[in-house]
């Protein structure tokens, strides 16, 4: 299991066989967490470093009147919280959208890894940098977008990330968001969402049945919400040999 | 001053609307005089609450809150008169 956060981090930077023996020695603590649950509460004092290994989650926040605002999605390989072990509380809490595999890694651990191994710092940093970029990317997503944009936009985005971690078949995946998490990831209405799912599948860019996601013409779909993939740094990580999303390249060139 | 006593006055006037959807059978909600919703009846056969009427727009204090689905105009406008003596 730990290879998955070596492989990981080895994204971002060579370690070395120092660096990753340092990392075997995490006793990570794998979590089975049922759908639907929180990894971590807001308010709670973060104690440990949540990584995704299989499934989906998110963070967010209630507001005073009840609604959920989702500032973030995680997939298999993402940090949940890589920094916020620092902070005294929560301010925003950690659920999961589907069944998780999830690993807990001791702030001591982490704290100790940072202290003795560079290279890991770095990549850790390289994971906190990107995870910076994807929410500017979401506010641009939320300030500036319309509905059928906003939500064609993370479909381009999950398709990315999802491909870089291998869970991309067949430009399909898994889809296990309801309606509702996607309005509240996205500032809209369940029906705004519904309409617009409706008109993306009219213009023949995606399907949805038994939640799977499938990207009917992914260069379309790019088109459709001016996505722009840079903010990912796919390009920066040695992904880069082993990806195979066709209309990648195309958009980095130009 | 005696704001509570006075009941306001809800109208729903007929309109079509164009919501890029099949969703086109709405209602002006006009209350006391002024504009402040306007209600869509989902039609489309991929909604979960198909049949519900939706607020398509809030005006003025509306916007102010979060407005449910509701099942029928009734409650459509009960809510409003509620909204808008608080």
């Amino acid at each position: 299991m730990q290879d998955a956060l070596i492989r990981k981090l080895e994204s971002f930077e060579e370690l070395t066989d120092a660096d990753r023996e340092a990392l075997r020695a995490f006793v990570p603590r794998l979590r089975q967490v049922p759908a639907r649950t929180d990894l971590i509460k807001e308010g709670d004092v973060p104690g440990n470093v949540h990584l995704i290994l299989d499934g989906y989650a998110c963070r967010y926040k209630m507001l005073p009147d009840g609604q959920r605002q989702i500032m973030a999605f995680f997939v298999p390989g993402d940090f949940c919280d890589l920094n916020v072990f620092i902070l005294d509380q929560m301010d925003h809490a950690i659920g999961t959208i589907s069944p998780c595999t999830a690993v807990e890694i001791p702030r001591q651990a982490i704290e100790e890894m940072t202290s003795h191994h560079p290279r890991v710092t770095r990549a850790l940093m390289w994971c906190t940098l990107v995870d910076g970029a994807v929410l500017r990317e979401w506010l641009v997503n939320i300030g500036s977008r319309q509905s059928g944009q906003r939500i064609a936009h993370l479909f381009c985005e999950l398709l990315l990330r999802l491909d870089a971690v291998g869970r991309v078949k067949d430009n399909s995946y898994a889809f296990p968001f309801t309606q509702t998490d996607v309005a509240e990831a996205l500032g809209l209405s369940d029906v705004q969402v519904s309409r617009t799912l409706r008109e993306l599948r009219g213009l023949e860019l995606i399907t949805l049945k038994y939640r799977v996601l499938t990207i009917l013409d992914a260069e379309q779909l790019k088109a459709y919400c001016g996505f722009n993939p840079n903010y990912l740094h796919l390009r920066n990580t040695r992904w880069s040999g082993r990806r195979q999303v066709p209309w990648l390249s195309s958009v980095q060139g130009g | 001053m005696g704001q509570d006593n006075v009941e306001i006055l809800v109208v729903l006037q007929p309109i079509s609307v164009d919501t890029a959807s099949p969703d086109e059978v709405g209602m002006l909600v006009i209350a006391n005089g002024l504009l402040v919703a306007v209600l869509v009846r989902l039609d489309a056969p991929e909604h979960e609450r198909r049949g519900a009427w939706y607020m398509e727009v809030r005006l003025g204090r509306l916007a102010k809150v979060r407005a449910p689905v509701f099942d029928t105009l009734e409650d459509a406008t009960r809510w409003v008169r509620q909204r808008l003596k608080n």
